[in-house]
């Protein structure tokens, strides 16, 4: 048996490929959202193939005749030192909740399972390792946000102020995702200096874990009209258990008028959060009927109006994209 | 010896053993085996003694076994303290028996 990489811009494996995954009951998604592709042949026959985006590992198969032997283990093994020899050593995979243990067995861990779906991961950093190292604060009124904030707008300021009223202590959480134009680090900075002044907020990283529900895989769901509650599951489930930790029983979302994805999203969180976790909708903030938001904020960086984006941002983000125009700009034309 | 970065030897396949050694406080090892209950401790003891001869006191392993004998810990755990420490180059001919 060879294990080799495979091109899936080349028609001859392709076909093979897709023949195997789709005989196995998987639905392929969009193939830009693979790094990598190997396959296990016997003789000339393609018997199991595996891939990753990033570190997430995706679009696992194996051919029945070889099912339930030591194919899986190689498979996963080349998987993960290939992504080793690249200096990725946290890896996750998504799978169907019957296939929990036989990713056990090969030393993963379960971060959160849904009744459609589990996520597990493996390597040198764990959810167990995230939570020990979040700060831990004390209070009967503990609640969260979870945010982009790309970048921090008077919106999200005013979501965190009514927050803070209402709580003891509010934690956001900045989700990680450096396909935004403002860096991650730049994002958490931006959230940190505008609310300094709130003496209850706790700002930390998102982390791999307070990741954006639309980022998980779902090629392996067969009914597509499932996806959005399957994703949001699993999200809210992953979000449980850091909030467990932390003795988070409130989470504070806004309102979204002009997002029905978001807005599904919303309604399906609050029914899985509940009891342990409160969700609120809180009201977006307007100013002269116009709701303020990043999209808009980004808008205006790409025209560079300056005087469009004080209206919506704090000193400290506007500070921030004033010194910093050219830079986004550059961003901004090179795709970002 | 310290642990400059995280690395990775060894394979999932039967009778191999893949070990991922990190920075760590103290020594901590996760060991992940189908035989836990009747070699775990064998296990545990081939790894820590072996790292007591690197002098490596502050590190993270994480064990996954798949029915490997002592002399396959041995060696791979010796490939991963290589990786993780920089020395690939620098045979350590004294820590081997």
């Amino acid at each position: 048996m060879d294990t080799i990489k495979i091109d899936l811009n080349d028609p001859y494996y392709y076909q093979q490929w897709q023949k195997l995954i789709e005989n196995e009951g998987l639905y392929i998604e969009n193939l830009d959202d693979i790094t990598e592709t190997i396959g296990i042949y016997d003789e000339d026959k393609l018997i199991a193939t595996g891939s990753y985006f990033n570190n997430v590992l995706k679009y696992l198969a194996i051919d029945p005749e070889y099912q339930g032997g030591n194919v899986f283990n190689k498979l996963v093994s080349y998987l993960i030192s290939d992504l080793a020899s690249q200096n990725i050593f946290h890896v996750f995979v998504f799978t169907k909740t019957q296939y929990q243990s036989s990713f056990e067995y090969l030393g993963f861990k379960l971060v959160a399972k849904s009744s459609f779906s589990t996520l597990l991961e493996t390597g040198d950093y764990s959810i167990t390792q995230y939570i020990s190292e979040l700060p831990k604060v004390s209070g009967n009124n503990i609640s969260a946000i979870v945010m982009n904030a790309n970048p921090f707008t008077l919106g999200h300021r005013y979501l965190i102020e009514e927050a803070s009223k209402k709580s003891d202590v509010v934690y956001v959480f900045v989700v990680s995702q450096n396909a935004s134009l403002f860096k991650t680090s730049e994002r958490i900075e931006l959230v940190k200096a505008g609310t300094k002044d709130l003496n209850n907020v706790v700002v930390v990283a998102g982390g791999d874990y307070m990741v954006s529900f639309v980022t998980f895989p779902s090629y392996f769901i067969k009914s597509r009209s499932d996806v959005v509650t399957y994703q949001t599951e699993l999200d809210a489930q992953v979000f449980k258990r850091i909030a467990e930790a932390l003795n988070i029983t409130k989470r504070f979302v806004g309102e979204e008028p002009y997002s029905p994805t978001t807005e599904i999203y919303n309604q399906s969180l609050k029914k899985i959060l509940i009891p342990e976790v409160v969700l609120e909708v809180l009201k977006r903030k307007e100013i002269g009927g116009d709701i303020i938001s990043a999209t808009k904020v980004r808008q205006a960086i790409s025209k560079e109006n300056l005087e469009a984006i004080r209206k919506y941002v704090p000193e400290t983000t506007f500070d921030f994209i004033k010194t910093n125009l050219k830079d986004l700009l550059r961003r901004i034309n090179n795709g970002n | 010896m310290e642990i400059k970065h995280t690395a990775l030897a060894g394979t999932l396949e039967s009778s191999d053993v893949q070990i991922t050694l990190s920075e760590g406080k103290g020594i901590s090892i996760d060991l992940d085996s189908q035989v836990e209950k009747q070699f775990g401790k064998q296990i545990k003891k081939v790894v820590t003694d072996l790292l007591a001869k690197y002098e490596i006191n502050n590190v993270k392993v994480h064990v996954v076994d798949k029915g490997a004998l002592d002399c396959t810990i041995k060696a791979r755990l010796i490939a991963a303290i290589q990786r993780a420490t920089d020395t690939q180059n620098e045979q350590n001919w004294g820590v081997l028996e």
